[in-house]
Order: structure tokens, then C-alpha cells, then sequence
């Protein structure tokens, strides 16, 4: 593939975003890419690929074009290794309360499945996967001079250990940016905001509803991967942490200073729908052109660059988050990954394993991003080297300035392990904090009282 | 006499304000189903566009077709109406009209199933289509379906049953019928309304049914309410298709409403000639 001529044209035509021709490839393409020239970089590998062969594993992934690519590939695999693989496409919501079903009753339903990495905590407590170690180590199954763990993004490999023990193996993955109108910004002499002060400033002087252009927006409606996933960004910046005195604590000064922020924002230079909004409404309000600035997955990139109904292609550039009075940025550092579930039998647990390092590794990465043949190219991969390369790079520039380099410095830089509170009662906990920044948002309450009150819940959660 | 036209005008009014709360989501959907992305999005919103149909081909013909899906509602649709149907005619008879031993408890027990919030039993759902090999099949779903459309029909038929004077079965028996002919010749026509609505009801329930059939559906049974979501990614929603199935995804049920309602509205007139009490 020739990519590196790419311009933010030629990327546009191809149609990035354009999710819904996605599935078409697969027919076109099985035969022609199972190829046994095709499987070359992956023999260099030392191991022997096809010692599972005629095993089948089911793996639960969620409807993302990220994921719809690999499945176009995945013929690949089952010539590599004869290991049969089954996709199941689960919707976003439902996949963790489908995996953890099957995670509890132990029946080994999924072999591996798209996870959420605030659930690892959850999963290791009750020893529902495998350590990655186990595997990595194994020279019978992992050659780890061609496999070169290290260049997977370490700060999603962290988000996915627990006590330094990996669990899942990071597939795609995003880190919330600061995304603005470039025209806009430019005809009022502002640049991006360093600080959460100036990003204040910006959206204020932005914002014109009149003329139906907002300050700002953030995720608004309740969730602990809606507006706590923000918020959290927001309560690390303002210097909170999670635990006092081996305690989890949700409430205090910095936790209010921080929601109030949010909540001030929200109220001040918002449009007044955007207390329900998730992150694709926010995404379709800025393709619009109603929305000065927002911060929130660069995977949305691809949303606002989608020649199909945005009305701001060219008009969009990137920064990273701006910094808390703490002095530092928090990005998100979330990722789908790939854990094995315990319950298989040993066999199928190695094959498992077979297929989570051939999604993983850099060849399938690439094969799954900027060399892959469909319109949807992802924003997402996991490995450095790929962030490096100019024919990605060249690629992803089309998103819009400074996208690459906001995304890679904020990869680097700007993650925090403890940006949301790894327990392994994180799913109740997550959804009590975000009701109660949901009833701060609406006005029902001050950010002290909600916060007051959810760390009156989840005390006795933590007990428990 | 104003003030009786003030009323029926008031009357107008206010069924007129509900009419519009409830049609307007759906000619909203019919809208966004026929407009493109960008109209969809424009502001302020567009009632006049020039129409296209690509939303529907897209969702009917593309890559990711419902079709399959559309026949997997049916199947399961249909089939727990049919299952459905068959025992619950039967066992509303029963305790409507027959002195069966322990017929009260039965009655309440049939009820107490229905009490259960449907997230406590999923797990055990899910162990026993697991140990007997019946996940991601249609006898597993409808079984599973079968578990709150059974009761559900029988404790509406049972109304409809008591409602029929005992007096007309008699006649029957007078005349030599037996007790199967004269349910299927004397009472089942007589609660032919009672019947439609309770199929209405549990083809409706069953078609739009999310949580088990998203817990214990896979590859092979995969109704279109679990399809639906592939248009709402985790990257974007896809608002002109989501609206394009939606608007499919109602169809069937509104061709079985409109079917029905001949049959529900003969019944009540039925009732309303011949009188009857409850017993």
C-alpha cells in the first residue's frame, strides 16, 4: 500500500468514517488475503502457529469498524494457526454484562472478549482470567523478539494490569483531547487552552448562541464511562485522589472545585441539551459547527472528518488537555483489550492466547490500520512503532493540525494509572458517582451535596 | 347546549394534544428514515427535504442487511405467539370454569412468575440453555419466552373466559356437545377479541424483547431489536439507518394491530349484544 502521499483529501475520499460500507470487504477480501505470501511476517515468528490447529473460540468484540477489520482478516488466522474463530458482535453496553455472566458461571462461553480496562480489578479479584505472563513467558507460545510487548503502548498495558500483572492485552484504545475550531479561534486571536482557566476563557469568548456557536461541551449524561470518564480527567487535574488513607474518597475540596468547574462550564457555555449528551452527540453538534471546543476521544476525528455530514472538515485542530491547578493534564487511557478467560480448558486457552498475539502484533495492527484494503482506517492502534511510522502518520494528519502529535504527547505524557479508581467494585461505584454528577449538572444539587452523598453509598460498597 | 359543545371540543382538544405526543416520534422516525446524514443534523430541523430511499437500501441490502435478523424476530415472534397460544386457551378455560383442585393456588402461582424482576433470573437462564445446549437456538429463546408470555396470556384470557354466561355452555351440553367442542365451537368464538388482544400482546412482547435475548442469543438467533445497535457504535450514530430500521422494525407489529383490531372491536360488540355477567 502507498499511503504516504496521503492528503487530507485523498484520506477524506476514502472515507474514513464511513462505517457503514465496512462489512463489504470481508467477501471480497478473504480470498485474496489468506494467501500464503500474505502469512510471512507472521512464520518469522518463532514459534510453531499451528499446534492448536482445529480448536474454535468464540470472541465477543463490539460493533466498531476497529473491530470489523480485524474480522475481515481474521482468515488470516485460521489459515496461520487452523484455529477456527467465531465473532460475536455484542453492543457496547451489554458486553460487559455478557462477559461477566459467562465470566461467573464459568462456562467458558468466550474465549476472549473486547474488556473494559476498569474491569480487570473486578476479573482478578475473582480470578476470572488468565495472567498474560503466562503466555508471554512461554517460549512454545510467544516469541517475544518478533512479538516486542514493549512497543504496545505502555500506558495501556498499565490500565490493564493489575498489581503489575497483565490481564488483557491492549487491541485499540483512545486518550481524550482537546479538540477545537481552528476559524473560530483565529478570528478571535485565541490558541488552544494550556490551562482549564484559558480553556474557559475560550469557550467564552467563542460563545454566540444567538449565531448557534456554543463555548464548549462535555459529555453530560449519567455513566461511569460517560460523564465520570471526563469528570475523572477533571478530579485528577484539581489534584484529588482517589484513595485518602487507604479509603476510596469521592468527596472532598478538590473533588467539589473540580465538579464545580464542570458544572459551571456546563451551565455557562453549553448548549442546555448537553446534560444528556454522550460523546456522539457532542461529536455530531461540533460537525455542525454549533460547538467552539470539547474535549473528549480523538477517536471522534473521524466523526467530525466525516465528509458525510460534517460541515467543519478543515476547520479542526487538536491540543491536549489543558492543565488543572494541579499542573497536570489527564488524559483517559482507555482500551479495549483482550483477556483469556479462565475457565477454558488448557488447550483452548493456548489458542487463545495464538489469537490474541495475532491481533495484537504489529503486522495485524498495520494490516488493520493504514495498510488495511476497506475505507475504514483506525485511529486507534496499539503499538508506538505504528505511531511512528510515516505512512500512518501520514495518514492520520488528514484529522486535522496537530493531531498526531497531541495524540502521541498525551499517550506519553498525560496518562495517570489512577485516573479512575481501579476496585473491583468499580461498575456500582462508577455508576454512583456518575448519578452524582448527573444531579449536579441538572441544578438538583450543589457539587458538595451530590458528592456528600455518593460518598455516603459507596462506603458501605467498599465494605462489602 | 354550549356547554356541551365546549366539552366535546375540550374532549377534541386534549385527545388531539395525546394523539400528537404519540404519532410524533413515529413520523419523526418515518422522516429521519427518508432524509439524508446531513439533513438529519440540519437546524433548524427540515419537515420539507427531498426524500431518499438509500437508508432502506442500505439497511435492507448493504453489507450489514437486517433481513436476517427481521426473520429472527419472526421466528421467535411467532413461534412463542403459537406455543404460547396453544396452552394458554386451554389453561385460562381451566380455571375459569373447571373445579380443579388447588386452582387458586395455581392462579397465584402463575402470577408470581411474573413478579420476578426479569435481571435476577437471567443468570440461572443462562446456566440452563448452557447445560442443555440450547444457547444461541430458537427453542432456547422461545422456551425462555415462553417463561412470562404463558402466564401473562393466561391470567388475560382467564377475564375474558369468566366473562361468558355459563348459561351459553349449558345449552351446548343440552344439545349433546362435549366439553372439547363446545370450547373450540361455543367459547372460543365468543372470546375471539379476548384472543387477539392476548396474541397482540405477546407477539409484541416477544418482538420487542431486549435483555434476554441479548444475554441468551448469539450468531445463529439474533433478533433485529440486538441488530438495531450495530448502528449506534461507539463511534457514531448512524441516524438515518437506526431511524430506517426502526421504522421496519414496527411494521409487522402495527399490520398485526390493525389485523386484530376487526377481531377485538366483533368481540366487544359481541359482548355488548348478548349481555352476560361475570360468574
Amino acid at each position: 500500500m502507498k499511503n504516504t502521499e496521503f492528503t487530507r483529501r485523498a484520506f477524506l475520499k476514502s472515507g474514513v468514517a464511513t462505517s457503514a460500507a465496512l462489512a463489504a470487504a470481508p467477501s471480497l477480501l478473504n480470498g485474496a488475503m489468506a494467501q500464503e505470501a500474505d502469512l510471512a511476517p507472521y512464520k518469522a515468528a518463532k514459534i510453531d502457529w499451528q499446534q492448536f490447529k482445529g480448536e474454535t473460540i468464540t470472541v465477543a468484540v463490539i460493533p466498531a469498524t476497529y473491530f470489523d477489520n480485524l474480522i475481515t482478516l481474521a482468515p488470516q488466522f485460521e489459515a496461520l494457526t487452523g484455529i477456527t474463530v467465531r465473532f460475536e458482535k455484542i453492543p457496547p453496553a451489554q458486553i460487559r454484562q455478557k462477559s461477566v455472566i459467562d465470566l461467573t458461571s464459568k462456562t467458558g462461553t468466550y474465549a476472549t472478549h473486547a474488556a473494559d480496562p476498569m474491569y480487570y480489578s473486578l476479573y482478578a479479584a475473582n480470578k476470572w482470567v488468565e495472567p498474560m505472563e503466562t503466555y508471554l513467558s512461554d517460549a512454545s507460545l510467544t516469541d517475544p523478539a518478533w512479538f516486542k510487548l514493549d512497543d504496545i503502548v505502555p500506558a495501556w498495558r498499565n490500565a490493564n494490569s493489575v498489581d503489575g500483572k497483565l490481564l488483557g492485552m491492549p487491541y485499540d484504545g483512545e486518550v481524550t483531547l482537546q479538540v477545537y475550531r481552528k476559524d473560530l479561534y483565529d478570528a478571535k486571536g485565541l490558541k488552544p487552552a494550556d490551562d482549564l482557566q484559558t480553556f474557559v476563557s475560550n469557550a467564552a469568548a467563542v460563545h454566540n448562541p444567538d449565531a448557534r456557536v456554543w463555548g464548549a461541551a462535555l459529555r453530560g449524561v449519567a455513566g461511569a464511562g460517560q460523564n465520570v470518564y471526563i469528570y475523572s480527567s477533571l478530579f485528577r487535574e484539581f489534584g484529588g485522589q482517589w484513595f485518602k488513607d487507604g479509603r476510596l474518597t469521592v468527596n472532598g475540596p478538590e473533588a467539589e472545585a473540580a465538579l464545580t468547574w464542570y458544572v459551571d462550564l456546563m451551565r455557562k457555555y453549553a448548549p442546555a441539551a448537553a446534560q444528556n449528551w454522550n460523546w456522539p452527540d457532542i461529536a455530531d453538534a461540533f460537525s455542525q459547527g454549533t460547538i467552539g471546543t470539547y474535549v473528549d476521544a480523538h477517536s471522534s476525528a473521524s466523526v467530525v472528518n466525516n465528509p458525510e455530514k460534517s460541515k467543519v472538515i478543515g476547520k479542526v485542530a487538536y491540543a491536549r488537555w489543558p492543565k488543572g491547578p494541579s499542573g497536570k493534564r489527564v488524559t483517559s487511557i482507555w482500551n479495549w483489550g483482550f483477556p483469556i478467560n479462565a475457565a477454558l480448558p488448557d488447550k483452548r486457552k493456548k489458542a487463545t492466547w495464538l489469537f490474541i498475539q495475532w491481533a495484537a502484533c504489529a503486522e495485524t495492527q498495520a494490516r488493520t490500520a493504514h495498510r488495511f484494503a476497506g475505507p475504514a482506517k483506525r485511529s486507534g492502534v496499539n503499538r508506538i512503532s505504528i505511531w511512528q511510522d510515516p505512512a500512518y502518520v501520514g495518514l492520520m494528519r488528514g484529522f486535522g493540525d496537530n493531531f498526531v502529535e497531541a495524540t502521541l504527547a498525551s499517550l506519553q505524557d498525560d496518562t495517570d494509572v489512577d485516573w479512575r479508581p481501579r476496585v473491583p467494585q468499580w461498575p456500582a461505584i462508577g455508576d454512583t458517582l456518575a448519578t452524582a454528577i448527573q444531579s449536579a449538572l441538572a441544578g438538583q444539587a450543589t457539587a458538595k451535596a451530590a458528592l456528600d452523598e455518593a460518598q455516603k453509598r459507596i462506603e458501605p460498597m467498599m465494605r462489602g | 347546549m354550549i356547554d356541551k359543545r365546549f366539552r366535546i371540543a375540550a374532549v377534541i382538544g386534549i385527545s388531539l394534544v395525546f394523539l400528537l405526543a404519540w404519532v410524533f416520534p413515529i413520523v419523526w422516525s418515518v422522516m429521519n428514515s427518508l432524509k439524508t446524514e446531513q439533513d438529519v443534523l440540519a437546524y433548524p430541523p427540515k419537515f420539507l427535504f427531498a426524500p431518499t430511499l438509500a437508508a432502506y437500501r442500505d439497511v435492507l441490502f448493504g453489507s450489514g442487511s437486517i433481513l436476517p435478523n427481521l426473520l429472527s424476530s419472526f421466528i421467535i415472534s411467532i413461534g412463542t405467539t403459537i406455543v404460547t397460544m396453544i396452552m394458554a386457551v386451554p389453561a385460562a378455560y381451566a380455571l375459569a370454569r373447571l373445579r380443579v383442585p388447588g386452582k387458586r393456588f395455581a392462579g397465584f402461582y402463575v402470577l408470581a412468575t411474573q413478579m420476578l424482576p426479569p435481571v435476577g433470573i437471567i443468570i440461572p437462564y443462562f446456566l440452563i440453555l448452557r447445560n442443555i445446549g440450547w444457547m444461541d437456538t430458537y427453542q432456547g429463546i422461545i422456551l425462555i419466552y415462553l417463561s412470562f408470555s404463558l402466564p401473562f396470556a393466561i391470567w388475560l384470557l382467564v377475564s375474558y373466559f369468566e366473562d361468558i354466561p355459563f348459561e351459553m355452555e349449558e345449552a351446548a351440553y343440552i344439545d349433546g356437545a362435549s366439553r372439547w367442542k363446545t370450547l373450540w365451537r361455543i367459547i372460543i368464538p365468543q372470546v375471539r377479541g379476548g384472543i387477539a388482544v392476548t396474541v397482540v400482546f405477546v407477539f409484541l412482547n416477544a418482538w420487542n424483547e431486549f435483555l434476554f435475548a441479548v444475554v441468551l442469543s448469539g450468531n445463529t438467533v439474533r433478533p433485529v431489536t440486538i441488530a438495531m445497535f450495530n448502528f449506534v457504535s461507539v463511534e457514531q450514530t448512524l441516524w438515518t439507518k437506526l431511524a430506517a430500521v426502526s421504522v421496519l422494525a414496527m411494521l409487522p407489529v402495527i399490520v398485526l394491530g390493525i389485523v386484530a383490531q376487526k377481531h377485538i372491536v366483533k368481540g366487544l360488540t359481541v359482548g355488548a349484544v348478548k349481555g352476560g355477567g361475570r360468574r
